[in-house]
């Protein structure tokens, strides 16, 4: 291969990243040689546009592209195959058959269509439905991930793996675990929604905690290392000196863990706690201490 | 091939695997409770690395995709599985066929 990658996407050279990934995906979703399973010319044509991408999508790689330094020989991918090479093979125990696309074929007095529509599920039989139930797990739990046993109405206890991150809401699909099949068919799968039972002070907010953090006046005057709990367990934060109630410390990564192994982000908010009883010296000091009453922190408010 | 080598064939996380699996988007075969992967599952996978990294579709967008594709590649394997018994019949027969499909779309 030694054409232009800029040509093959059909972008300027001087093209952003986006405009470059935009190119790829227009072309991407007509030549993929398993979404175009008819066109012959799609697995040539989608591995040259792979490659140009994968080189210009690389600054330092486009960089000695550009330079002359190196050509499109050096972009070329690995071997691969493609799934439409194995999924449009004749093969009975595919486990991906998908006998849908002829579900409304098998008129009962029709008996050549129906067979169409009867032979995705593994002979002559149809699924078994699929069931649903509720579950509800503990907020710590949803975040980091477990395992559970559930005992369903009937049948064996089921593990179930709980993974990291789980949202309230969300469905688990154990596949096979619903009612058992008709005929050879296979067993329906049991669908399982997930309630989060809420947290006594840690909020969820999409991938990100929050939490409000109570701390004293000496601490938030003073500042000083502060011990903050967080999912996956309590850490020291150096709190700054003059730390206001309402003030926001991020804890980069202490979050939800997400599924591409990194993870969000915990968002402490302070508040500032007198102490319990009134305390004379603290109430002495205060009287004596004129900055305090010339301070307007309402002043924004015109008041 | 087993979870680690699959993962390390696709370069992702086997928690991205697990997810996948989840959704139902790949179902490997299972052997001694330890999951299998068949070479018709890598290419699955690859298709949805391709769909996910590359293309920008979301997982309702997967969900979607890889459910028509099951189908059209369902629909396009019985279709071949037709036209290759009617192969096999006499010319006679063939004729009679085409001349009914004709048919058909002219009126």
């Amino acid at each position: 291969m030694s054409q232009d990658p800029y040509e093959l996407l059909g972008v300027q050279r001087n093209a952003t990243q986006r405009e470059i990934q935009s190119a790829f995906r227009k072309a991407a979703k007509k030549l993929h040689p398993d979404l175009n399973p008819g066109d012959k010319e799609a697995e040539a044509k989608f591995k040259e546009i792979s490659a140009a991408y994968e080189l210009l999508s690389d600054e330092e790689k486009r960089h000695r592209f550009d330079r002359g330094e190196i050509d499109m020989t050096g972009a070329e991918q690995a071997s691969r195959s493609f799934y439409r090479d194995y999924a449009s093979a004749s093969s009975p125990g595919d486990p991906y058959h998908n006998a849908g696309g002829f579900a409304d074929f098998g008129d009962a007095d029709d008996i050549f269509a129906s067979f169409f529509s009867r032979r995705g599920s593994a002979g002559f039989g149809s699924a078994g439905r699929d069931r649903h139930f509720v579950m509800e797990i503990d907020f710590l739990d949803a975040i980091t991930g477990t395992t559970t046993q559930v005992k369903l109405p009937d049948g064996p206890p089921l593990d179930i793996r709980i993974p990291p991150g789980t949202r309230d809401g969300q469905t688990l699909r154990l596949r096979g675990k619903g009612s058992s099949g008709y005929g050879s068919g296979p067993a329906g799968d049991a669908l399982i929604d997930i309630k989060v039972r809420p947290h006594r002070f840690f909020i969820r907010d999409g991938d990100d905690i929050r939490l409000e953090l109570p701390v004293t006046l000496a601490e938030a005057v003073l500042g000083g290392k502060v011990r903050v709990p967080t999912p996956s367990g309590p850490v020291n934060v150096a709190l700054p000196p003059n730390s206001s109630s309402g003030k926001v410390l991020r804890l980069k990564g202490k979050g939800v863990p997400k599924r591409n192994g990194t993870a969000g982000d915990v968002y402490v908010t302070l508040k500032i706690v007198l102490p319990d009883q009134p305390d004379e010296q603290l109430t002495d000091f205060m009287r004596g201490w004129t900055p305090g009453s010339t301070q307007n922190p309402r002043r924004d408010m015109e008041v | 091939m087993d979870d680690r080598e699959f993962c390390l064939h696709l370069k992702i996380e086997v928690a991205e695997l697990d997810f996948w699996i989840e959704q139902g988007w790949l179902s490997p075969a299972s052997l001694k409770g330890q999951r299998r992967f068949r070479d018709i599952d890598l290419a699955r996978a690859t298709l949805i690395f391709d769909l996910t990294r590359r293309m920008g579709v979301n997982e309702a967008g997967i969900d979607i995709v890889m459910d028509l594709v099951d189908q059209l590649y369902g629909m396009r394997r019985t279709m071949r599985d037709l036209i290759s018994i009617i192969n096999q019949e006499d010319a006679a027969v063939q004729q009679r066929l085409l001349a009914a499909l004709d048919k058909l779309y002219d009126s």
